[in-house]
């Protein structure tokens, strides 16, 4: 069974940690390419993937190919989370007599697939495909290639051969990062068309220089076009390759090298290097803090929901929250479970909805099958009970969990039992019932308090500051913990909802900066502080950091 | 003379009737190869993957890592040198837990410079140095159709990946069709005390012509059939050492690197006599029309002829 949006995300998050822990332990490897298509494998391992790590030659299991060998520590710290092998076995990556060698082998039981030199593992898995269907076997194989590894010739011989032979049980992944080990793929060997000057993201900014798609095409595949770093584009996507009778699929997926460590992305000097110790827990700390921003739709035109809809789409919202308010257990009504199923179709982003409503165990079953990927309920209206049976019937669906308190409510004693399976906590900075309305200041303090609370009992969900977030405070709030930021006004009340949530995103980035400085001043004073800054090379970052580090005293 | 592809061609369509697993792929010389006889009885067992050879040779390994038996082959000019790395990386490096390389066969024809009239970018002289290079490969070279389907039964029932090179011209028959192959062991065709002449492929002939020729004079040859150039048959070529006191080897291939390297090397570890390579002298090869492959085969010296001259000096060097 799959697991919900969360927990994928946090498999990925701890998936990450191990990349950065193996490749450092080893001296070497290739963190940035692992991180491009991490959250392409964890979807694979969490959600699609057949697979059983105590039987690794299990016959029916689905074949993953990690083509583009050298993301390794990518596929071996999935394969750690997935239990296959222990985490701690990570430190041996690329040692004598380790399982986990520099490239994917088969010494290692559920690796597929020898990988390393780059080109072939396409083929390869045509020739796993078409095993299967000499023997009606109707397990899936899985392919990941990268965009360097496309220059191989071999690539598009058995590009043809997959349309020529239908082999519809093989989906492929390109990790589409725009950079091989020289420097940028479209300057080394374009997929799409040559880049001028060295500023990549004016390539992919760009969706009419795609050419990429259309080779494939014209190669008689299947091509779904996505953001590959978005678990909810990569999982519709594996949905719809696997429906597709006749021809092979490939997802393109547009990826970040270096994906969630500021310094790596885009960087192509990440392509093959490790961490030094010193920057090892910054970057943990980092990859703690990645952030998403939701905005909240009834504070836009509530007649015209459909459109709020699609204003966050076009905005690039990581989730949509979808305040349901019942007139009772606050003044205001909102919409309800029809409403969501009504707006289900109009995108894949996850809806995080917040049920304010009394009783929400008798509703909750219609808020899943109405296709939420969060449900929130709250604290005031559930008890040990009532709450122990909302939280097994939204994990046995796949949704995650959500638990939310007023401005006036201490987290329930009963609930801390709950705590280290919650996917997402709601922190009320506003009393619930209508947007429009101030930050409560006292919440920072309130904050504090609770994160003591959390941590003692495990809690590893995300915290959601729903209330008044805007701006200004948005900083402060994310340095409190919160890591999911609701916007009402300050985001679906603006005219441009896509600048609003940029803007939501720089101030949110500006104040993680900060927390990464402070750290790396706290372990090791000014000269981390300067390596930290050093490392950031690609586009403005050093001089922000700079900036930042200078308006904190840091240097 | 019979024709060893036909033969291949029957081979595996007997394996294939005995077991569900035999696969065969080819690229764009099925015809030529006769694999595609195969394609007709097993439709869905036969891959013709066009003039693609990496493609070829790393969607055998994917299909005999699913535990297929993988049967690829084309013409020997294209398969090793073409998709050396494929090979390595793809067949030869992946080693499933107690097992040594992937379960792929490869089988080429037209081996050699006795391919003829399409000149020297289609004779491989190379092949068999390539092959033997690389770890867990096992390397074959047939003399006739007997060893044709007595080695490709073989391959088909061990586990493991093999190159065997055929030739493109019919052969005569050298073995009858009781003689045993195994895998490591060389056949000795003619006992003798005098030299001992090593001997694979199209060439097994000439030895046997030349040891005849040499009796007339009174000296008498051992001649080997080293079919099985990876593993070599070190013992027999211990012992031929010891009791000749001196070795000529003779094959279509370039002398570095090939069977009489694979014999040289051997030969100095264990018990070190002089030794003469024939073959092709470190030249490539060229057009030849099918009546004038005997010239083209006498300017590297690969003659009956040449070998008997060669026995008759290098007995001279005896130790």
């Amino acid at each position: 069974m799959g697991l919900n949006y969360y927990q994928i995300k946090k498999n990925i998050l701890r998936a990450r940690k191990l990349v950065i822990k193996g490749t450092n332990a080893a001296g070497s490897g290739h963190p940035g390419g692992s991180f491009s298509m991490a959250e392409i494998l964890g979807c694979l391992f969490n959600k699609h993937l057949k697979f059983d790590p105590n039987n690794p030659q299990w016959e029916d299991r689905d074949r993953l190919v990690l083509s583009k060998g050298h993301a390794a520590p990518g596929l071996f710290s999935n394969m750690a989370v997935a239990g296959y092998f222990p985490e701690s076995e990570i430190e041996t990556l690329r040692k004598f007599g380790s399982r986990l060698q520099g490239h994917p082998d088969l010494k290692c039981p559920g690796v597929e697939f020898c990988g390393g030199s780059l080109g072939t593992g396409l083929s390869y898995s045509i020739g796993i495909a078409l095993a299967a269907k000499i023997d009606s076997k109707d397990h899936h194989v899985y392919t990941i290639i990268g965009d360097g590894e496309s220059d191989e010739g071999q690539v598009w011989e058995a590009a043809m051969t997959a349309s020529k032979y239908k082999v519809d049980n093989l989906t492929a992944f390109l990790d589409r990062n725009f950079i091989q080990q020289d420097s940028y793929t479209e300057k080394i060997m374009p997929l799409d068309e040559n880049l001028e000057g060295s500023d990549i993201s004016e390539m992919w900014k760009d969706a009419s220089r795609w050419k990429t798609g259309d080779k494939w095409r014209s190669f008689g595949w299947n091509v779904i076009e996505i953001d590959g770093h978005r678990v909810e584009q990569i999982d519709v996507a594996i949905t719809k390759a696997n429906a597709t009778k006749g021809v092979p699929t490939i997802i393109i997926s547009r990826t970040i090298k270096g994906k969630s460590v500021e310094h790596m992305e885009d960087n192509p000097q990440w392509h093959g290097k490790s961490p030094d110790s010193d920057v090892v827990p910054i970057i943990n700390l980092e990859l703690d803090s990645q952030f998403m921003i939701a905005p909240s739709i009834i504070a836009g035109d509530m007649t015209n929901l459909e459109n709020e809809i699609k204003r966050c789409v076009s905005g690039r919202a990581d989730y949509i929250h979808l305040d349901v308010m019942d007139g009772q257990f606050v003044p205001t009504k909102t919409f309800d479970h029809n409403k969501i199923k009504e707006l289900r179709p109009l995108t894949v982003i996850p809806f995080d909805t917040h049920l304010m409503i009394n009783e929400p165990v008798k509703y909750v079953k219609d808020y899943v099958d109405a296709g939420s990927d969060i449900i929130t309920v709250h604290a005031e209206v559930t008890d040990e009970s009532s709450f122990g049976e909302i939280h097994d019937i939204l994990k046995q669906n796949q949704v995650g969990v959500g638990f939310s308190i007023n401005p006036d409510t201490e987290l329930p004693e009963w609930s801390y039992k709950f705590l280290q399976s919650i996917d997402q906590l709601i922190v009320m900075s506003v009393v619930p019932g209508q947007s429009g309305q101030k930050y409560i200041e006292e919440t920072h303090a309130k904050m504090l308090k609770l994160n003591s609370i959390l941590k003692q009992h495990n809690f590893s969900g995300y915290i959601e500051a729903d209330g008044g977030v805007n701006l200004e405070n948005i900083g402060s709030v994310f340095a409190d913990g919160a890591r999911v930021f609701v916007g009402g006004g300050a985001i679906i009340g603006q005219q441009d909802v896509r600048s609003a949530i940029r803007d939501f995103r720089t101030a949110v980035l500006k104040s993680r900066r900060l927390g990464l400085l402070s750290k790396a001043n706290e372990l090791g004073g000014i000269d981390l502080v300067n390596k930290w800054i050093g490392l950031h090379v690609i586009g403005e970052k050093q001089e922000q950091l700079k900036k930042i580090a200078q308006e904190a005293g840091y240097v | 003379m019979t024709d060893m592809r036909s033969e291949y061609s029957k081979s595996l369509i007997q394996l294939g009737k005995e077991n569900p697993n035999v696969v065969v792929l080819g690229a764009d010389t099925t015809d030529s190869l006769k694999t595609s006889e195969f394609g007709k009885e097993f439709p869905n067992r036969f891959f013709n993957v066009g003039i693609a050879e990496a493609n070829l040779v790393t969607m055998s390994a994917g299909l005999a890592v699913s535990g297929k038996i993988s049967f690829a082959s084309t013409y020997a000019i294209f398969l090793p040198g073409r998709a050396v790395d494929q090979i390595r990386n793809n067949i030869a490096y992946p080693s499933p837990p107690g097992k040594k390389g992937l379960n792929v066969k490869l089988v080429t024809s037209h081996g050699g410079l006795s391919v003829g009239p399409d000149g020297g970018s289609h004779q491989t002289i190379e092949d068999i140095a390539i092959m033997r290079v690389i770890p867990n490969f096992r390397v074959f070279i047939p003399a006739d159709t007997v060893s044709v389907s007595k080695l490709t039964a073989l391959m088909a029932r061990e586990y493991g990946p093999f190159y065997m090179r055929m030739a493109r011209s019919k052969t005569p028959l050298i073995h009858s069709d009781s003689q045993e192959f195994q895998i490591g062991k060389a056949i000795t065709l003619r006992d003798g005390s005098d030299c001992t002449i090593a001997a694979c492929g199209i060439t097994v002939r000439m030895a046997l012509e030349a040891a005849e020729s040499l009796e007339q004079e009174g000296i008498s040859c051992r001649v080997l059939d080293m079919f099985s150039i990876k593993p070599l048959d070190h013992e027999i070529l211990e012992k031929a050492a010891r009791e000749t006191g001196c070795i000529v080897t003779t094959e279509e291939h370039n002398i570095v690197g090939g069977m009489g390297s694979a014999v040289a090397e051997s030969v100095s570890e264990s018990y070190p006599v002089p030794i003469k390579r024939i073959g092709a002298q470190d030249m490539f090869g060229e057009s030849a029309r099918d009546n004038e492959v005997p010239l083209l085969l006498e300017k590297h010296g690969i003659t009956s002829f040449n070998i008997a001259k060669q026995v008759r000096e290098i007995r001279s060097k005896k130790l």
